[in-house]
């Protein structure tokens, strides 16, 4: 057979998950230090910017596991959007009559009714994935709007907003973060940013957070190592083959988008239950949604990748919340670091093109950090969305996407 | 010697669809521990039965006794309680999980998931010669260990009774031989095996008893000793049946289509897919190409088409006046447009919609051309009278043009593919596997048709993995080995062993 032998284009990738994983993170610390250093913006790797990365990337993280367990099972969710506007709703109702843990609950209890209609339409009723998403989106920012006018406007006076609700209390393991801190202060070189980037994440942390980074590798075993997990899967790898063997595909789609919606939901509470957050505010979930699926697909489909992704967009939006335009500058500084990395990688595995395209990125990059002193002011919100959307299109290629994924499938109806 | 006792029985069953009948009043019995064959053209109503075995569907009307009892087989876990397991023809495989995942689906309360379902699947792969690694991508593994890999997930489930269903229509011949050794070994192990298949020779060669099925019931069951292949096709099609052979040779000198050079590189290397190929067809001449698949024909068929680009090489085709005009730069439907008839080696994905009706069928490659379109707009009018002119001369059987194309058999799909390709007055017809997966009686009308084709002057180009059709009906054979074409046979002195020896290159150096 002249197949190629797979062993032999394996072997140069196949280094396991988490040690790519992990690799990737020791490149993205020593390009953020290099750069930080380079244009003197310790705000790069300081503890304010990856706390708020933190927070700001639950609700990423959140949606985008959502979409994992859909996508698994084969179901496009665009609609996690409106997953989570009836999730920020359900929450902030649920935390201003029953404390905050009570909202978590109706959250993700409002996400999950959400996912089962989504379900109903495309499991049972064969809707096409993508109309009934973004009808779940018209729907959820409607009844969203419409309950908010109902009970919050009494209260609070104003239809748009809720009246405040309890937020999650927070955590700090105070030896390890004060120790961090300290080192933190002494300003060396890439260990103060280490110490800095990593004294964000232990300080200040509340139940939520840690509960949404669980579910990363909790979501991993599910889905990778137990049965359940595995039947899930194969809807949406063959669901011809998955009920040949008997797997109830009907019910795991179920199960799964109904999951999906419950975090979709909790993605929402967590925009609203966190201290620093908002209470319920009409479109504040913004296009959350989306940029989860996106950190999902950018992380191919995996939790870690996505974890990786949701990351990415946190801290984009972190840094911009706490350096604004010139942090923003200096991370456009970065970029041009990680791009010559990968340009190396790519010129060494002899991909021409795609090192030429790094090079032409980098160049870019490079003639606006320097022309700029400061950037426009309007834009600057929208840095995560730039390099969600940059990313995405660098990272798009080699995706190994669930191979029913969208498929209408009807039991008993053959090819 | 006692005959073994009957483990599956099957007592008149019938089973309606809405319109047919799909079987009505089958008998069949299996003893334990032999490989029973099932024969019938494509249509005839084997695979419904299997489906009613397998618990797929239920009968109308008759009873299935599994090891003495009566038992209900109301969905596919009923029957595989009973101890029935099915190898599907189109494989039940998730390409994007590991093998090991794709065995232990649904299955995985049997042994767990752990170190005790490793060590089930290590035993049964051994058994059924699956030589690779577990935690591999299906995506990476051949038909012939797919096909391993289905066997096993069957087999894992602890099936004693298994079906096979047309296992050998995407092997090669080696591939084939080493799949009656699995079959024989575990026969010796006391499994007992359903063979579905149109192939006879194959039928005579591993089974102990055949039953033939001719529309929807059983004629009658033989010992496959003590029939020929040529009664036993008989019996299949209830009537004499035409060899390929062609008759006189009507080949001419006038080329029609010829290819220099021709390369095309890899996707993703440097590796060439095909590498200086060069041969001309002339007018009234079949060219065969032979080959195991995956060396290069499909790319070779794309290539000509314009499916693909290729790296380098001309292809050149007989305009009008007969002179050869360069096409290598055109695109696929200019190159329909200039008398190139396609039959697609995946009618699935190539040749057909098939949630489409017969009639839109017709139009697809021809939407720029009468009798169905005027060059601008698509006439639904004459697009619907040609496609029954197609159906009546090329024999499709159909209940009407507005049928989905989904709903005919496989047969009956070629058929109109055929009356297709022939209908648009090409110069060349390409054919890849223009038999395959069709029953007796529909590769006879093919074969007649493609012969009277030539006759009229028509090039055609076959690829096929059909030995004996490529024998029969070429003019000429070349034997193409890792993207070249490494030697020609002439196919009136040739014998398959020959042949297949030079597909795998053994003697490829001397050649």
């Amino acid at each position: 057979m002249e197949k190629p032998d797979p062993t032999a284009t394996t072997s140069a990738r196949r280094l396991p998950g988490w040690a790519r994983g992990a690799l990737w993170a020791v490149v993205a610390i020593g390009v953020l230090s290099t750069a930080s250093y380079l244009t003197d913006m310790p705000i790069l790797t300081s503890s304010d910017t990856s706390q708020t990365a933190l927070r700001l990337g639950l609700p990423i993280l959140l949606a985008a596991i959502g979409g994992l367990w859909a996508e698994r099972a084969g179901v496009m969710n665009i609609g996690l959007e409106g997953m989570m506007i009836l999730g920020t709703w359900g929450s902030a109702w649920g935390a201003y009559y029953g404390g905050v843990w009570v909202g978590l609950a109706a959250g993700i209890l409002f996400g999950l009714l959400g996912g089962l209609l989504h379900a109903v339409a495309v499991v049972t009723f064969n809707v096409n994935h993508i109309v009934s998403g973004v009808a779940i989106n018209l729907l959820g920012l409607g009844v969203a709007k419409y309950l908010a006018n109902l009970v919050f406007e009494p209260i609070s006076g104003n239809p748009r907003e809720s009246p405040p609700v309890e937020k999650f209390d927070t955590y700090s393991a105070t030896f390890l973060s004060d120790w961090l801190g300290a080192l933190e202060d002494e300003q060396r070189v890439v260990l103060s940013d280490v110490a800095g980037l990593l004294r964000g994440l232990v300080t200040h942390v509340s139940p939520l957070a840690m509960i949404a980074l669980l579910l990363v590798p909790a979501s991993y075993f599910v889905l990778w190592r137990t049965r359940f997990g595995l039947r899930l899967r194969s809807c949406g790898e063959s669901p011809v083959a998955a009920e040949s063997l008997g797997v109830n595909v009907y019910l795991h789609k179920y199960i799964a988008v109904a999951a999906s919606g419950g975090f979709a939901g909790m993605g929402g509470a967590s925009l609203v239950l966190l201290e620093g957050g908002a209470d319920y505010l009409e479109n504040q979930v913004n296009g959350r949604g989306y940029i989860g699926l996106a950190a999902m697909i950018f992380g191919n489909y995996r939790p870690s990748g996505l974890l990786g992704g949701a990351a990415l967009f946190g801290y984009a939006d972190g840094l911009q919340l706490s350096g604004g335009g010139a942090a923003v500058l200096a991370l456009c500084y970065g970029a041009v670091l990680l791009l010559a990395v990968i340009v190396v990688l790519q010129l060494v595995r002899r991909h021409w093109w795609a090192a030429a395209g790094g090079v032409a990125g980098a160049a870019v990059l490079y003639w606006i950090y320097w022309t700029n002193d400061e950037l426009p002011s309007d834009l600057i919100p929208y840095t995560p969305h730039f390099v969600t959307i940059i990313v995405l299109a660098v990272a798009a290629q080699r995706l190994r996407v669930p191979k029913a994924i969208g498929q209408q499938y009807r039991r008993g109806e053959d090819t | 010697m006692t005959e073994p006792e009957p483990v599956v029985e099957l007592t008149g069953i019938t089973k309606r669809f809405p319109g047919v009948v799909a079987n009505s009043d089958v008998h069949l019995t299996v003893r334990a521990g032999e490989v029973h064959a099932v024969c019938g053209e494509n249509g005839a109503g084997k695979s419904t039965l299997m489906k009613i075995l397998y618990g797929m569907q239920q009968p109308d009307e008759g009873t299935i006794s599994v090891g003495g009892e009566v038992v209900e087989l109301r969905n596919p876990q009923d029957a595989i309680k009973a101890g029935i397991g099915m190898v599907h023809q189109h494989f039940m495989l998730a390409d994007n999980l590991t093998v090991r995942e794709n065995v232990l689906l649904g299955a995985e309360g049997l042994y767990g998931m752990g170190r005790k379902a490793r060590a089930t699947l290590a035993e049964l792969a051994e058994r059924t010669g699956l030589r690779v690694d577990p935690d591999t991508l299906v995506e990476n593994l051949g038909v012939a260990d797919r096909q391993r890999v289905e066997i096993v997930k069957v087999l894992y489930r602890g099936a004693r009774i298994v079906i096979l269903d047309e296992p050998t229509a995407v092997l090669v011949p080696q591939e084939v031989d080493a799949l009656f050794e699995t079959v024989r070994s575990m026969q010796a192990d006391g499994y007992t095996f359903l063979f579905i298949s149109h192939k006879l020779d194959e039928v005579r060669a591993i089974a102990d008893e055949v039953t033939v099925i001719r529309r929807g019931t059983t004629v009658g069951t033989v010992d496959p000793k003590e029939v020929t292949s040529r009664e036993l096709a008989e019996m299949m099609v209830g009537s004499e049946l035409p060899s390929p052979e062609t008759r006189e040779s009507t080949v001419t000198d006038r080329p029609v289509l010829r290819v220099s050079d021709l390369r095309l590189d890899a996707e993703d290397s440097e590796r060439a897919v095909l590498d200086d190929v060069s041969l001309t067809v002339r007018a009234g001449e079949i060219v065969g190409i032979a080959g195991v698949e995956g060396n290069g024909q499909t790319e070779l068929v794309e290539t000509i088409m314009g499916m693909r680009k290729a790296s380098a090489g001309t292809v050149e085709l007989a305009s009008a006046g007969g002179d050869l005009r360069d096409i290598t730069r055109l695109g696929t439907l200019a190159r329909r447009e200039a008398g190139i008839g396609y039959i697609a080696e995946d009618r699935h994905r190539h040749g057909l919609l098939l949630r489409q009706p017969l009639w839109s069928n017709r139009i697809l490659g021809y939407q720029t051309r009468p009798p169905v379109s005027n060059g601008r707009l698509i006439d639904p009018a004459a697009a619907r009278r040609d496609t029954e002119r197609v159906v009546e001369e090329y024999d499709v059987r159909t209940p009407g043009v507005e049928v989905l194309a989904g709903a005919l058999s496989g047969g009956n799909q070629q058929k109109l593919i055929v009356g297709r390709e022939l209908s648009g007055e090409p110069v060349l017809l390409i054919a890849a596997h223009p038999t395959r997966g069709v029953d007796v009686g529909a590769q006879a009308l093919i074969w007649e048709q493609m012969r009277a084709a030539r006759h009229d002057g028509l090039a055609v180009l076959l690829v096929s993995a059909d030995l004996d059709e490529l024998i029969g009906l070429s003019d000429t054979i070349r034997v193409m080995l890792r993207g070249r074409l490494v030697s020609e046979a002439d196919p009136a002195t040739v014998t398959p062993t020959e042949l297949g020896s030079a597909m795998t290159g053994a003697g490829e150096e001397a050649a």
